[in-house]
């Protein structure tokens, strides 16, 4: 079997949600497949500027092939777009024209896709939301599996995306939350689907007594594992914790992993490691009490995944749809929306210890269940299976929908993309039984 | 603080997170609920507040003066300077624009106004939010009013039941005999220099050591003591130990209401087995305190 993994950049110093998660895909197919990763020059997801030789590199054992792209993101322009399409009435032009502004515009990848396709069985693209990703899905659509990356933003209301969540053949969801979303936009529910998610690099055993030693902490503490950003809700994380801390001056110490984006207050319960190596990372989770995941807009977590692989409970935020739905269906993590809810879940989680015990055993499962490896690929190898029995058996596949003529295009007939998204609802997706761990099928 | 007994394996995330719920409902809301706050606020104002302070009728001004004062807005866009309901001159003005555009650059005129709408929709998105914290200021202002006034009340009853508590105090002491043979009681100074010269010269560490013993027989009430005469344990929120020692500052509202209702029953604080403040000073003193009668029951 031959399988092209397009993604918008890659690299083995690249640690962007989708790119990660493309990577691991890629290597873990690869035991499967012929694998061959097609993307772009550009490192910087901001800019795409080319930064790297295009051509073909190997990473990890990966054949890479790389393209540049013809221009590099204008961010005045490119704002001006998003506020016409995401606020006001427009036109499908200016959707065509918000996505080319966004990038990584590299027509050459997409021709490559179209050129190779004959030779490969399917296309894995990643991210929807760029360039690479809706044109390689327009172009080759017969070959096309969508690892979306969705969250909850004003982009999956856009109109130019629903032929494509409805053309490809098959969508690899990350979660139910996200599956839930792009149905309720896109109407694709005839397209065949399955939560998949992704796996982690979980090491057979930790030292959390290494961890304590080599950064000198001694008390119980919460972990918080990520970029320290504003936009991962870092700002409310503090604030929380601060008051927590001053309400309960004997409870839990907060750890912090990650590069730091904004500042981080001083107080002797904070301590910020800044970027530690994955060895430390996990010795660091084993040696918690229990992960936090302040993050507004998640597609998944895998640092949820990996806190629930090491048998720690996690507090999530609960206005993260995608968070709470996981906590919930796996019965190993509780969550918050405002301050009254953090203090009192942080304290049942640090103050009940059977309470505490049982939700780390449940993420262990859980993780066992659904998200170790030999799991992962099963469903992607089931998916490819489904999809080549279709073909056998020549089932039709209506043709993706045509956009429109020159006028179609530029009539401002398209609702603001924002107010799409407000109409989709939200929330954790309905389950019957909270503890029910078979829903990830 | 929430307590959850987890006695099976099967554990409801949504159910223990219905319980904090409702547990920090409880909090929030001992007295009023959230719409009886809400009524309070439209309608009682002046009950609680100090009507100079805050108008009741602010948020109906409010709405009044942003209903009077919010000009229509408009839409500028790309296309905005050169629209026209009529065909032909629509045709003949995208004819000219080219033209147009040799003499002036009308692109950063059709921005600023593009922006300035988009301010002007922001603004008016944002009337709505003020609308609403001023709102929410009124009702937690008359929360807090009434929260001040309930505390008010509960520290007037404290402090009559502490002057309560030490006019029985002194009461007690008056009416307890001692056994025969005892050191006769020390007693209070009645202002005439004779008796404390009768006892003889008296150091100003014993007059202080025994002004402490009275002190702390005026203060102590069996409700204070925990098990065993020791300090009362710290309790949580819902009344049971917490075995990790966490504290909560500013929490113990059970506590306070525990403290309150066990001191309405006064025990005496003086009893056979009580070993006295002596033994706390280091001092044996064989002075047994026998009350004559017990004032009141104790405390069961």
């Amino acid at each position: 079997m031959k399988l092209a993994v397009a993604v918008q950049r890659y690299g083995a110093d690249i640690n962007g949600g989708a790119e990660l998660h493309a990577r691991y895909i890629a290597e873990r197919l690869a035991r499967h497949a012929d694998v061959e990763v097609v993307s772009t020059c550009a490192r910087d997801y901001v800019t795409w500027k080319n930064e790297r030789p295009s051509g073909i590199e190997h990473v990890n054992g990966i054949r890479v092939r790389r393209f540049p792209v013809v221009h590099q993101r204008d961010p005045y322009h490119f704002g001006r777009l998003s506020r016409r399409v995401f606020d006001q009435s427009h036109s499908l032009a200016d959707e065509i024209a918000w996505l080319d502004s966004e990038g990584p515009a590299s027509p050459a990848m997409i021709d490559y896709l179209e050129q190779a396709a004959p030779k490969l069985d399917f296309i894995l693209l990643f991210s929807y939301r760029y360039y690479h990703a809706w044109h390689g899905a327009r172009r080759v659509p017969s070959k096309a599996l969508l690892v979306p990356t969705a969250e909850r933003d004003s982009a999956i209301g856009l109109g130019i995306f629903g032929p494509t969540f409805r053309g490809v053949r098959a969508v690899m969801y990350n979660s139910h939350e996200e599956r839930a979303m792009i149905q309720a936009a896109t109407h694709n529910e005839q397209v065949p689907g399955v939560v998949v998610g992704v796996g982690s690099e979980i090491p057979a055993s930790t030292n959390a007594e290494r961890f304590r030693r080599k950064h000198n902490i001694r008390k119980p503490f919460a972990i918080y594992v990520g970029r320290i950003d504003e936009n991962k809700g870092c700002k409310e994380l503090f604030d929380f914790f601060l008051r927590y801390a001053a309400t309960f001056p004997k409870g839990l110490d907060l750890v912090l992993i990650g590069s730091a984006i904004m500042s981080i207050p001083q107080h002797p319960r904070i301590h910020h490691l800044g970027f530690q190596p994955d060895e430390d990372k996990f010795d660091g989770i084993a040696a918690s009490d229990l992960l936090i995941m302040p993050s507004y807009f998640e597609s998944l977590s895998m640092v949820a995944l990996e806190a629930w692989a090491l048998g720690r409970p996690v507090l999530a935020n609960g206005r993260c749809d995608v968070l709470k739905g996981q906590c919930i269906r796996s019965a190993a993590g509780l969550y918050y929306e405002r301050y009254e809810e953090f203090a009192e879940t942080l304290y049942a989680l640090e103050s009940n210890g059977p309470l505490h015990a049982r939700l780390g055993r449940n993420g262990r499962d859980y993780f066992t269940q659904h998200y170790t490896w030999p799991v992962i690929e099963r469903k992607y190898l089931d998916m490819f299976d489904r999809l080549k029995r279709d073909d056998a058996t020549g089932s039709t596949r209506a043709p993706v929908e045509s956009l429109g003529g020159w006028f179609a295009r530029r009539r401002t007939d398209r609702r603001p993309a924002s107010d799409v998204l407000a109409g989709i609802p939200s929330g954790a997706a309905p389950t019957g039984n909270s503890n029910n761990l078979s829903r990830s099928a | 603080m929430t307590d959850f007994s987890v006695r099976s394996d099967n554990v409801d995330v949504e159910q223990i997170m219905r319980q904090i719920r409702a547990r920090i409902r409880e909090k929030r809301g001992v007295d009023y609920t959230e719409e009886e706050i809400r009524e309070l606020a439209n309608v009682k104002l002046e009950k609680f507040l100090d009507p100079r302070g805050v108008r009741s009728d602010l948020l109906e001004q409010f709405r009044r003066k942003r209903e009077a004062s919010l000009p229509p807005n408009f839409k500028f866009e790309d296309s905005t300077l050169f629209e026209t309901h009529r065909g032909l001159l629509a045709f003949i003005r995208r004819l000219l624009r080219p033209i147009l555009k040799l003499f002036f650059n009308p692109n950063p005129l059709i921005e600023a106004l593009h922006i300035q709408s988009k301010l002007n929709a922001q603004q008016a998105a944002l009337e709505p939010l003020y609308y609403e914290v001023i709102h929410n200021l009124v009702l937690e202002t008359t929360r807090l009013g009434i929260d001040v006034k309930n505390l008010k009340m509960r520290v007037e009853s404290m402090s009559s039941r502490l002057d309560f508590d030490e006019r029985r105090a002194r009461a007690l002491e008056g009416v307890v005999q001692y056994r025969p043979g005892a050191v006769p009681p020390l007693q209070p100074p009645t202002g005439g220099g004779e008796s404390r010269e009768a006892r003889g010269p008296e150091t100003a560490e014993q007059s202080e050591r025994r002004n402490r013993r009275r002190r702390r027989r005026g203060r102590r009430r069996p409700d204070e003591r925990g098990p065993g005469g020791g300090p009362a344990p710290m309790r949580n929120g819902t009344g049971q130990s917490d075995s990790r020692g966490l504290t909560r500052d500013g929490g113990g509202e059970a506590d306070n209401q525990q403290q309150s209702e066990a001191g309405s029953a006064i025990a005496p604080d003086v009893t056979p087995n009580d070993p006295g403040p002596t033994q706390e000073s280091g001092q044996s003193d064989d002075r047994r305190l026998t009350p004559v009668h017990s004032p009141e029951p104790s405390e069961s």
